[in-house]
């Protein structure tokens, strides 16, 4: 820990917030992006900051987010975009056509995959969209990486032309730990760049593209030399030649020292915090020094194939070890004890059997329950779905013939129990596309759709816009709880004006009958008759293009606001503990007193009334945020809703 | 001295909270420390599982299997979840305290009983220590909060007793509470003494 500077102070971060920080440093002077896990710390740190000469925003969606910090870095600014890995899928489309025409300012997309999956989604490698567009890719190992590493991605860029990707996992985006960060720089005092040049900045036509076809190639090219002068991808070759060398690239290299503590061999190391270009000239030294490599990388094995290349290339007679000979796995995070696997292999000492990971089950002892997640206690849309099963029920179909498409955020909780609605989960904006596939496939009952505000706004709009211009007949049901919540609680184009910071709400509902379905009904979804009813007119409109819109705000957001709706409070004498509300709703708040005679503050649950050992239903007061939707389903009138004056 | 601890719960028990309060404490202390946690989904009442790595600078977050000095546990059924990592010398730590599932509330799920959680412990770790969450202690008639308590139980066992000073803890335990400075410590105490006499039996 020495020569630790006393003026620098140190702050703890975690891995996204160094990214902000870093462009902080950086002069950034626009910052966009859309919240998705893990990435979605970088963009907060920096919107719970007063950054009054940078622009910082949450915006539509990611193709938005990255065409705005484009346009930035043309003008000449330096700009950030960040993203989850499903992400930058969105953003791609512009992302490979700006490839092509380079940037003028500094321009740096931040991506975060996911192997291991914390957080749903396809386990995709982002390094493929990488090399496919031909664009640098640099990798931290740690949150202190990330930092230094995100501006050194601003330097690259300027110095060819180019954007660059900084990609991390969620093993760096999510770790906490002390950094020293310096002093943000203000962004550059220039005149924004105001060119006409159609042979960059337009596609018209086929010498163009391929002018900057052959431009994007020589950037890349002239990335590669610009790592190598700034040895980004450093070999510390063993004293001895002949060995065993390991390729580490990114995240991995964290693990490798740790593998390396209980391995007694000496190891050359070839530790690459850029994996596009793919470091060639180091990765021959490398060759040339051992007779095996470990190639060490998660999820797909791209470094390893183009070391088999070049291994091929130049003749080298070794052994590569990785992924393609089945040593390592392909899906996951990579941990201490494979790395220990791949080093044993590599050695030739007796690949011994990895230890297993103890199965609770195959040794007879107790396993832990269940515990799916359903939606918070007061979800607005615990409502919307019981009114959808209840709809479904009074048109006259079962629940099973009846097609109710999925999508990405908290709406998609109507998969789990009690409900056991939701049939699958895609993309943001999917549930309306995939819906109008069933909807022409010739089943008998109606298809309902679901979808969140801000997966709507994301990308269901176009969706919606299919379904009237062709007469698909479905119901879409908007969720709309006025926030961006399973990430965290962002602000998203339709949320209340006094959260907005600058910016406006976009009236939803107005959204919706400007597009004209052939109804559009707005329901509360904490009143269920209500809702029920809408829905139930919607099926019965099996022909037509129907939207009811749910709104009501996400019952934390409004708690956390001193907005509750209310309480609900169960009188001992009258429950009857037949758990219906239980059974019905799901909510966590609700619980039977005998099984949770103890809640987390050690005390007995509910009211004790007279009788503290007869088991009933109790209600957690610091979990109940008082919808009342259990109160309708408690045949004894057990349950009542109070609400405050 | 290092010392991995992977904590596991229920969201909404202040789990997330311990870690923090360690990296913090370690933090003033000059020690290096990473820290992992990993959320469920939901806001409350979904499994959550943190990784603290103290005391050792160039390391991944990830703690490997069976590689934790101290395991945590603040619900009975997912402490067993936390089991993998327990090192065959380590310590696990349960808060005995019963969230149950919906499931298990309807009779459609089985939830484990505390003689077969400790018995399991005891297959994979070389310690057990078992508080009670009907022993929580009461300052001026309010219970305290477990997660303090169960921090302060933390703080008796090696190698954190040896890796973060007891002191950094109870200054970070200040700054985040202002106005609960004599209950948390309290609190912080009262664990810390039972664990401590958990020892010497």
């Amino acid at each position: 820990m020495g020569g630790r500077s006393a003026e620098v102070p140190r702050r703890i971060v975690t891995g996204n917030e160094a990214v902000a920080w870093g462009a902080l440093r950086a002069g950034v002077r626009v910052v966009t992006g859309y919240p998705g896990t893990p990435s979605t710390g970088c963009v907060e740190q920096l919107l719970s900051m007063d950054l009054p000469d940078r622009h910082v925003e949450w915006s539509t969606n990611e193709k938005v987010a990255f065409e705005i910090a484009a346009g930035a870095a043309w003008a000449g600014h330096r700009a950030l975009c960040a993203m989850k890995m499903t992400g930058l899928n969105v953003a791609y489309d512009a992302l490979i056509s700006i490839a092509y025409s380079g940037t003028n300012g500094g321009l740096v997309v931040y991506v975060a995959d996911d192997p291991g999956v914390s957080a749903g989604m396809a386990e995709q490698d982002s390094r493929g969209f990488a090399r496919m567009s031909c664009l640098p890719m640099l990798e931290p190992a740690s949150p202190a990486e990330a930092y230094a590493l995100v501006q050194t991605a601003f330097e690259l860029s300027e110095a060819v032309g180019s954007p660059v990707f900084l990609r991390s996992t969620t093993a760096v985006a999510l770790t906490h730990t002390a950094l020293e960060i310096d002093e943000p720089r203000p962004p550059r005092a220039i005149e924004p760049i105001l060119e006409r040049d159609i042979a960059r900045y337009t596609k018209a036509g086929a010498a163009i593209c391929q002018a900057q076809h052959r431009d994007l190639l020589a950037r890349l090219d002239r990335a590669e030399a610009w790592l190598r002068e700034k040895r980004l991808n450093r070999v510390a070759p063993a004293p001895r030649p002949g060995g065993l060398g390991v390729l580490a690239v990114g995240a991995v290299s964290a693990c490798l020292y740790e593998a390396l503590e209980a391995f007694a061999d000496e190891v050359s190391i070839l530790k690459a915090e850029a994996s596009v270009p793919f470091p060639a000239e180091e990765a021959k030294k490398l060759l040339e020094h051992c007779t095996t490599i470990l190639v060490l990388e998660e999820l797909d094995p791209y470094a390893e194939r183009d070391l088999r290349a070049l291994a091929q290339r130049i003749g080298w007679p070794g052994r590569i070890v990785g992924k393609q000979d089945g040593i390592l796995a392909r899906t996951g995070e990579c941990s201490v004890d494979d790395i220990v696997r791949g080093l044993q292999v590599a050695v030739g000492a007796v690949p011994e059997p990895r230890e297993a990971v103890p199965d609770r089950e195959a040794e007879g002892g107790a396993t832990a329950a269940p515990r799916p997640i359903t939606v918070c206690a007061g979800c607005p849309h615990r409502g919307t779905y019981l009114a959808i099963e209840a709809a479904i029920e009074k048109a006259g179909f079962a629940k099973d013939e009846v097609m109710v498409t999925g999508d990405i955020g908290c709406t998609i909780l109507g998969m789990n129990p009690p409900f056991d609605l939701l049939r699958n989960e895609v993309s943001m904006g999917s549930s309306v596309g995939i819906a109008q596939g069933y909807a022409h496939a010739g089943l008998k009952a109606p298809v309902i759709a679901t979808i969140g505000d801000s997966t709507f706004f994301h990308g269901g709009i176009p969706g919606l816009v299919n379904a009237i211009q062709h007469r698909v007949p479905l119901t879409l049901v908007v969720l709309d709880n006025g926030w961006t919540a399973m990430t965290g609680m962002q602000v998203n184009p339709g949320t209340a004006d006094a959260h907005q910071a600058g910016g406006r709400r976009v009236d939803l509902e107005r959204v919706l009958r400007g597009l004209g379905p052939n109804r559009v009904l707005v329901v509360d979804p904490y009143d269920l008759e209500a809702t029920t009813d809408a829905l139930a007119e919607s099926l019965g409109h099996p022909e037509d293009v129907n939207v009811v819109l749910a709104q009501r705000e996400c019952a934390i957001q409004a708690r956390r606001r001193g907005a509750v709706a209310g309480r609900v409070a169960v009188d001992p004498e009258k429950c009857v503990l037949c758990k219906r509300c239980l059974q019905i709703t799901g909510c966590p708040a609700l619980g039977v007193s005998t099984a949770r005679a103890v809640d987390t503050n050690g005390e007995l649950r509910g009211g004790i009334g007279g009788s503290p050992h007869r088991a009933r239903i109790v209600v957690d007061p610091a979990l109940c945020n008082g919808c009342g939707l259990c109160v309708s389903f408690c045949p004894t009138s057990a349950l009542s809703k109070e609400v405050d004056a | 001295m290092n010392c991995d601890i992977v904590l596991v719960g229920v969201g909404g028990q202040g789990v997330l909270t311990i870690g923090d309060l360690l990296l913090r404490a370690a933090f003033q202390a000059d020690i290096p420390a990473s820290y992992a946690p990993t959320k469920g989904m939901a806001q409350r009442g979904g499994f959550v599982l943190a990784e603290l790595r103290l005391g050792r600078e160039a390391v991944g977050p990830r703690i490997p299997m069976r590689g934790a000095d101290l395991v945590v546990g603040m619900e009975r059924s997912e402490t067993l979840r936390g089991l993998r990592f327990a090192r065959a010398q380590g310590t696990v730590l349960l808060f005995d305290h019963v969230w149950e599932p919906t499931g298990v509330m309807l009779g459609a799920d089985a939830y484990p009983v505390r003689d077969e959680v400790a018995k399991q412990i005891r297959a994979v770790a070389g310690r057990l220590i078992l508080l009670d969450p009907a022993d929580l202690p009461r300052v001026d008639g309010e219970q305290v909060s477990p997660n303090v308590y169960v921090l302060g139980a933390m703080l008796s066992v090696s190698p954190l007793r040896e890796a973060v000073p007891k002191d950094a803890v109870e200054r970070v335990l200040a700054e985040r509470w202002p106005k609960r400075v004599a209950a948390n410590l309290a609190a912080l105490r009262a664990g810390l003494a039972r664990s401590a006499g958990e020892t010497e039996r």
